[in-house]
């Protein structure tokens, strides 16, 4: 067909083309033939390959049914697996039982054994045996013992016998351990004593065992205390420690206490180790043996050392002067510093040093009991970790802190605190007032004596309510001590300059006056203003060093502070940082002082001197011509002789001022200086030269003020520089030159105004007013 | 933190057992805590409020009321922008005590102090004081008066923002006279003057548990020194 169609589809129009055709047929047919060939060559390859197929068909067969036999016997292997396992199961549950009934076995021999051991060891004393029979007893599973009662119906009356019997001899063992304790107690046997101590656990008499021992350690440590407690003036005058007597017995109570825990827990922890709350039953029993006897040492430590008395002198005269000031407030707190005398005085006042070493040992026995409190906690903490279920630890330590909120030790140690503060307020603000009273100044010096007195002072009660260990404390001291900064000790400096700075002859009246008492009373007058001047400056120094002193005392006692206290809470920390912010703002107190002498000193001394000075300027004409300018300056101009003056002003103060308060001085100076000045230039009026004149004493004043002083002054002369600019120029029109800032750089903005501008330019002669009225400004 | 325009400090006193504690609590932290133990010297607590588009910063000072505390107290008072006196209004005593405090408060404090009355415990029924008492007693000693119930915390916010507004009146009408006007002069940006206390301005507009007698004038910070000394 293919054929057909291929040749119907041919061109077979002419024989060349059918040739060709024929032609490419048979050259198709021969390629056929070839392939054909190629294919029967492979014929024998593949049937041998057939055959090998076949062979391994049967091998196949063989494999196939030995894995299903294998199968079979996998399956069959599981079941027999699973039940030896289920048979194991139930064997380990024998086993289980078994050992339990051994163990019920090994309980009934056992209680047999005990039942008759314990009537022989109690028959023969043997305490320790019996107690350890009955331990073994108590360790039994008492229901299960009653179930094997039940269970062991032949011997019943046997076991529950036995029961009974160790029941019994239980309850007497108990009984007799705690009369035996009690005699023991009564013949202080304290190896007996311990011996029994040690037998209550095993009868399971944890916490009876535990009081007993308690109170009987009480007792001999009350005995011992009272012992003491009398001979506490002996013990201290033969340790030459009289002073610290108290601080002496409360410091050896205290140690008694905590030897008696220290000693003890190993044993308890030993012995009594599964009752979790043992030593801390142990230490509320004592606490409260602790704070009886503390009590008793504070009563005599009172009635010795006249305390009650002693706070109420202290109270009286505090209120005396608080009376005696008057009115309320600020007011009151000036009027102290008059009106209140440096004690030593009046016969019933009492001496601050009095109470110093009453003080110091108030400190110490604050500090103790604090230390006391820290070592139990720290002991109960040691314990717990190692003893108590974590469980239950929070609830042991949350118990301890109760106890030691609650004790009247506390309470105690609140009360001696008070005490201290109030003792501490007066001992600081009368030896403050003394300091003051006694305030001593040597020629040569800035400062008076009294600075540094007060501030050493203040420091050593800061420091010792540190040594008290009480947050509290501190706070109030630090407290009192900036309200007596900024009370007394402020007011003590401000006296004197609140009277002003008695100025020298500034007319001719007053020198006449001076000159006149001068006669009258010999030289005394004028000695008595240089003492008032010097006085005056001596407290303006003063008050300049204290805001440098308050920032070391500041800074040392944060210091200390984080050295006493390196581990507080954030609300304390908070507590502290407050009262030290406190005690440094009345540096603000201070410097408003110096302010206000400086502004005295402006009033009395700088203003009054500079006017007759400033005067002067009046004097010299600024219309010159050549001959005049050349005559002017080889004579003593104004500025020379203005300079002169200043400079002797200020080398008057330089040597007795502090460096801060004489910087202060020269820029109150300058400021001062630069306002008159303008206002006498505003009076006269100037032509080329003089505005030349002037400007060259401007400048010579301005290089002395600030050559004066290491602070810059210059920031004040700006602005009578630029007043002396404008009356320097050649020509208005070269104002603009200076005017609009782009054009000169090194000279600052303008401090004056437009107008002002204006109106100095008027000042000049030969400037006309038109053009000044022209001007862009 | 930091970011405050005014720090004020606040004292509470009064006797112990009268809530000082409870209302401190409620105020800076919106509880009741029954069962308060003792406070033991000093507690110490912080609260930013705003008042007036401001934000203040309260330093909190809660003393404790029992005697043997008093030295550790008093030293706080000086440095006190207002102070709070608390008594009990089921309790006569703690009103007795009030001219004892009054006078430690004349002796440590600074005369210019915002003093407030406040009687606590308005939510018990065994009422001993009655307001008007209560009320006659502050105007006589020149103090605000205020009644509150730190369970039921009622007045209470009310009586710590309106000493806020109060102080920041006075700080911005006086010049550097007191520490608190000097520290906030500082920092005071526009001086429009509070001339009236809130205080009685707000006792003005409500009238219930008998409101604030301001210190006679109507409160005015002129008046509340004027009558002191």
């Amino acid at each position: 067909m293919s054929v057909v169609d291929q040749l119907s589809a041919l061109d077979l129009g002419t024989n060349g083309q059918v040739d060709e055709t024929l032609q490419r047929i048979a050259e198709e047919e021969a390629k056929v033939n070839e392939k054909l060939e190629a294919l029967l060559a492979k014929q024998c390859q593949i049937e041998s390959k057939m055959s090998g197929i076949g062979r391994s068909l049967t091998l196949l067969h063989t494999v196939d049914s030995d894995s299903s036999k294998l199968n079979a016997q996998i399956v069959n292997t599981a079941q027999l697996a699973e039940s030896v396992s289920a048979k194991v199961r139930r064997l380990d549950l024998a086993r289980c039982r078994a050992s339990e009934c051994q163990q019920r076995v090994h309980d009934l021999i056992d209680l047999h054994l005990c039942s008759q051991g314990v009537i022989k060891a109690i028959g023969e004393e043997d305490y320790e045996k019996s107690a350890m029979h009955i331990a073994r007893f108590l360790a039994m599973d008492q229901q299960l013992l009653r179930r094997t009662a039940d269970d062991v119906q032949g011997s019943i009356t046997s076991v529950s016998d036995a029961v009974k019997t160790l029941e019994d001899a239980t309850e007497k063992t108990r009984v007799l351990i705690a009369k035996r304790f009690d005699e023991a107690v009564k013949s202080d046997d304290l190896a007996s004593v311990e011996r029994f101590f040690k037998i209550f656990p095993l009868i399971g008499c944890h916490r009876i065992g535990i009081e007993k021992f308690s109170t009987y350690i009480c007792q001999k440590l009350a005995s011992k205390a009272q012992k003491e407690l009398r001979n506490a003036q002996d013990i201290a005058k033969a340790e030459s420690r009289l002073q610290l007597a108290y601080a002496d017995r409360l410091t050896a109570i205290l140690e008694n206490f905590a030897r008696v825990v220290e000693v003890n827990q190993p044993i308890i922890e030993a012995f009594y180790g599964q009752a979790s709350a043992s030593l801390i039953d142990m230490v509320a029993i004592l606490q409260h043996e602790c704070d009886a006897e503390v009590k008793n040492l504070l009563m005599e430590f009172n009635k010795n050392r006249q305390i009650q008395y002693r706070s109420k002198q202290v109270n009286e005269s505090t209120q005396k002067s608080a009376a005696g000031g008057g009115s309320v407030g600020s007011n009151s707190i000036q009027a102290l510093g008059h009106y209140r005398k440096p004690s030593g005085g009046s016969v019933d006042k009492l001496n601050p040093k009095e109470i110093d070493a009453i003080i110091a040992e108030i400190t110490v026995m604050h500090a103790r009991v604090e230390l006391y409190f820290r070592f139990m906690r720290r002991r109960l903490q040691v314990h717990i970790e190692t003893c108590v279920p974590e469980k239950e630890q929070m609830e042991i330590m949350e118990r301890y802190e109760k106890i030691m909120k609650n004790s009247d030790l506390r309470r105690q140690m609140q009360e001696i605190l008070s005490t201290y503060l109030l003792l501490e307020r007066y001992f600081m603000e009368e030896s403050v007032l003394k300091a003051i009273g006694l305030d001593a100044y040597e020629p040569g010096q800035q400062c008076s004596s009294m600075v540094d007195d007060v501030f050493f002072i203040l420091r050593k009660s800061i420091r010792r309510a540190l040594t008290t260990q009480s947050i509290n404390g501190t706070c109030a001291v630090i407290n009192n001590v900036a309200a007596c900064l900024d009370g007394d000790f402020v007011a003590a400096l401000k006296a004197p300059l609140k009277n002003g700075y008695p100025s020298g002859y500034i007319d001719l009246a007053q020198a006449y006056n001076a000159i006149q008492t001068t006669l009258q009373q010999g030289k005394l007058h004028s000695s008595d203003a240089d003492r008032v001047r010097g006085n005056f400056l001596v407290q303006l120094n003063n008050a300049d060093i204290s805001t440098e002193y308050i920032e070391t005392l500041w800074q040392t006692m944060e210091q200390e502070i984080a050295g006493t206290f390196p581990q507080t809470s954030p609300v304390e920390r908070q507590l502290l940082d407050s009262c030290l912010t406190e005690l440094k703002a009345v540096r603000d107190t201070l410097k408003a002082t110096v302010d206000f002498g400086m502004q005295q000193l402006r009033s009395s001394v700088i203003k009054p001197r500079l006017n007759p000075w400033i005067n002067q300027f009046l004097n010299y004409s600024h219309n010159l011509n050549e001959e005049e300018l050349a005559a002017y300056e080889a004579g003593e101009t104004f500025v020379q002789f203005f300079i002169v003056q200043l400079d002797g002003l200020l080398n008057s103060f330089k040597s007795s001022l502090s460096p801060r308060n004489y910087d202060a001085l020269v820029s109150i100076l300058a400021t001062e200086v630069t306002i008159q000045l303008e206002r006498a230039i505003k009076k006269i009026s100037f032509n080329r030269l003089g505005g030349l004149v002037l400007d060259q004493e401007v400048r010579a004043l301005g290089s002395y003020l600030t050559g004066a002083t290491s602070w810059s002054v210059r920031d004040k002369m700006t602005r009578i520089s630029q007043i002396a600019t404008l009356l320097n120029l050649d020509k208005i029109s070269e104002l603009s030159e200076y005017w609009s800032p782009e054009n000169n750089k090194e000279m600052s903005t303008w401090h004056l105004t437009p107008n002002e501008v204006r109106t100095f330019l008027t000042l000049r002669s030969d400037f006309r007013i038109e053009d000044i009225k022209r001007l862009q400004l | 933190m930091e970011d405050y325009k005014f720090l004020f400090k606040i004292v509470l006193v009064g006797n112990a057992g009268v809530g000082k504690t409870c209302l401190v609590r409620r105020f800076t932290q919106g509880l009741f805590p029954p069962g308060q133990g003792a406070t033991i010297g000093v507690d110490f607590m912080i609260k930013t409020v705003e008042v007036e588009g401001e934000k203040i910063k309260l330093q909190i000072w809660d003393t404790a009321g029992q005697e043997r505390f008093r030295s550790i107290t008093q030293s706080y008072y000086r440095s006190a922008h207002a102070l709070i006196l608390v008594y009990d209004i089921s309790c006569q005593p703690t009103f007795d005590c009030l001219p004892d405090w009054l006078r430690e408060i004349q002796e440590y404090a600074n005369s210019k102090v915002l003093k407030i009355l406040v009687g606590n415990k308005t939510d018990r029924d065994d009422r001993e004081i009655p307001t008007q008492i209560g009320e006659e007693f502050a105007k006589q000693h020149d103090m605000y008066f205020l009644e509150t119930s730190a369970k039921e915390a009622e007045n209470v916010e009310r009586l710590f923002y309106e000493i806020a507004a109060e102080l920041i009146g006075q700080a911005r009408s006086k010049d550097g006279s007191s520490a608190a006007a000097a520290a906030a002069a500082q920092r005071q940006s526009e001086g429009s003057s509070i001339g009236l206390g809130s205080f009685s301005a707000k006792a003005a507009q409500s009238n219930c548990c008998g409101g604030l007698a301001g210190g006679g004038g109507g409160g005015s910070n002129g008046s509340n020194t004027s009558h002191t000394g």
